[in-house]
């Protein structure tokens, strides 16, 4: 903890950094973000297994992309968002300094985004945890009807506070279809009809660009397994285009891409 | 107000009597996602009895989170207008909490002060509330802070207290004797006891009038920039308050056939003040984040004389980032 400390107060100090986004205790002990404004306020810096959150949402935040140059500290969610915004070039008006912290506690600071793209295809091949799998096989055995009615009760209890859109780094647009009004493209209410659109066109737009990070998932205060839409389109779409989300810079985007070779003759 | 008691063999059959009286019943239920919420039931061996506090309020119950105000149908030479206010039910919430209870009691000031509201009025009318008093809290709880405790009665039309292996039952308003009519004979009379060693003790403080008095200025104060960084712009918190009343009215229809219908909305998204000029006078986190806590704990206080937070925490539980009303306004309100 002290090396990440003395770490992050150094980067301070020689002007590297501004605001350093990491994790804390709070007050009650619970870990949370934390927004570092100088070296002195370092020493709250703490990183543990319980630091979850995907913190790269922060960086399409007005009031951290105003100050420019921005350290964060990287758990894998973090990394491979920043790898797929990267790759989607929504970083480039933010000088961002990354830190990890591996699992022999040392701190890892990145030279470039190339060695966080190496970083998480060496350490992290794997990111589905085995209740998401457990879960994942039992609605792919349903039949289409029941899978179908599975989804209609978890959507009827959505409550539309939009918790899911707002920790999803890669729902990055300013302004979001649910908020179009002319022509009012899917219903403000929070409806079992206006619900499903909501949750499809979110899926859509997210399809091969998800990172299968899980924080819709977490997030959500009516327990609505939201992730494994996108975890579920993911698998289709790396079984047709071997693309993976947030593995690679390289940002081969399934759903805009067109290649020759493809199988499909209709855009030819 | 009566005292009686009832011993927890018969509290179940008074809630199947409850529910056989036709009325709904709304009681916390534990979902397989883990968290508890209200929801209609049936029997009492559906309620979850051990939980410190539902996911979400009970408040849907008279605000619902979408409720048609009346809908519309459009023929040749007619048009008409329908409201359904008489098919509103009467419905008995079941195991709220003392902080829900006051939280009914905050909410009917809103709704009913100035220019009532007919649809809360009919459905506030329709319902009973049962609270029962909570014998155990945790970090995020901070009633005793905001001038309840895990016993208050206010609001509250009948409130159970577990003494033991019986109820202590406190019947409150006309309501709650009329609840318990039809099954008198189950409950005992009883004396006035004191409650307060079957009751939690939160252990999350502050001083609420000192905090009224430093809200006055904190406006201004640079700490809201801070202690607001790490709000994502969702809607969790003000969905699952209890005393979140901010609504949206929406037309759904064509120019044939539609309703209006007013549904939740909350202080947190950007959209929520942004004008038809484009000009938004909350423009960032921080003015929407701020906008939250003063309503709470000063623009209510002079609007209406009353804090309206009750400390249920259910806040501090459902946010994504984990921001902490109770830390944020120590925070703004230092020095």
């Amino acid at each position: 903890m002290k090396l990440l400390q003395n770490k992050v107060a150094e980067l301070f100090k020689n002007g590297t950094i501004n605001l350093m986004i990491g994790f804390k205790n709070a007050l009650n002990k619970q870990v949370v973000p934390c927004f570092i404004e100088n070296s002195s306020q370092a020493e709250q810096l703490i990183y543990t297994a319980d630091c979850k959150n995907n913190l790269s949402v922060y960086l399409h935040k007005p009031e951290v992309k105003k100050i420019k140059k921005v350290g964060i500290i990287g758990n894998i969610a973090t990394l491979r968002s920043l790898i797929q915004l990267t790759s989607e070039n929504q970083l480039w008006d933010i000088e961002q300094t990354i830190l990890t912290v591996n699992e022999k506690d040392e701190i890892i600071l990145f030279k470039n985004m190339r060695e966080v793209e190496t970083y998480v295809q060496t350490y992290f091949p794997e990111n589905h945890t085995e209740e998401d799998k457990k879960l994942l096989e039992y609605i792919d055995s349903l039949p289409r009807e029941e899978r179908w009615k599975y989804w209609m009760e978890q959507f009827s209890t959505c409550i539309k506070c939009y918790a899911c859109r707002a920790v999803c780094p890669m729902c990055y647009c300013t302004q979001c279809t649910v908020e179009c009004n002319q022509p009012q493209w899917i219903k403000i209410s929070s409806e079992t009809t206006g619900n499903l659109e909501w949750h499809i066109m979110r899926a859509m737009h997210l399809a091969g660009r998800c990172i299968e990070c899980g924080e819709c998932g977490r997030v959500c205060p009516v327990g609505i397994p939201i992730h494994l839409l996108t975890t579920k389109m993911n698998q289709e779409l790396f079984k047709e285009f071997a693309t993976r989300p947030g593995f690679s810079l390289k940002g081969e985007y399934a759903m805009n891409t067109f290649k020759p070779e493809d199988k499909e003759g209709f855009i030819k | 107000m009566e005292i009686k008691t009832i011993n927890t063999t018969n509290i179940s059959t008074f809630f199947n009597q409850l529910v056989q009286s036709g009325k709904i019943v709304i009681a916390p239920v534990l979902k397989k996602s883990g968290k508890i919420f209200f929801e209609r039931v049936q029997s009492y061996n559906q309620i979850e009895t051990d939980y410190i506090q539902t996911a979400f309020s009970a408040k849907s119950v008279v605000f619902p989170k979408v409720e048609e105000l009346f809908s519309y149908s459009k023929t040749t030479d007619n048009f008409e207008t329908k409201q359904s206010l008489s098919d509103i039910p009467e419905t008995v919430v079941w195991g709220l909490r003392p902080c829900d209870s006051a939280a009914f009691n905050y909410m009917t000031r809103f709704f009913m002060d100035e220019n009532p509201d007919i649809y809360f009025a009919t459905r506030k009318e329709r319902t009973t509330l049962i609270a029962i008093s909570c014998a155990k809290s945790d970090e995020a709880c901070f009633c005793t802070s905001v001038g309840l405790d895990p016993g208050k009665t206010k609001g509250s039309d009948i409130q159970l207290t577990l003494m033991g292996n019986e109820y202590y039952v406190e019947v409150i308003t006309e309501k709650g004797l009329s609840a318990i009519k039809t099954s008198e004979s189950l409950f005992t009379s009883s004396t006035e006891k004191s409650k307060e060693k079957y009751l939690a003790e939160p252990t999350t403080k502050f001083s609420i009038e000192e905090i009224k008095e430093k809200m006055q200025n904190a406006y201004d104060n640079v700490a809201w920039g801070q202690e607001s960084m790490g709000c994502v712009g969702c809607g969790a918190c003000a969905f699952a308050c209890p005393t979140c009343t901010c609504f949206d009215i929406q037309d759904e229809g064509t120019g044939e056939n539609g309703k209006r219908i007013r549904c939740w909305d909350a202080c947190g998204f950007s959209q929520f003040t942004k004008h038809a000029s484009g000009h938004n006078p909350k423009p960032n986190q921080t003015a929407r984040r701020r906008q939250r806590l003063l309503h709470k704990f000063k623009y209510s206080v002079e609007n209406i004389g009353m804090v309206s937070c009750v400390g249920c925490g259910r806040c501090i539980r459902i946010c994504p980032a984990h921001l902490n009303i109770f830390e944020n306004i120590l925070n703004v309100t230092k020095a």
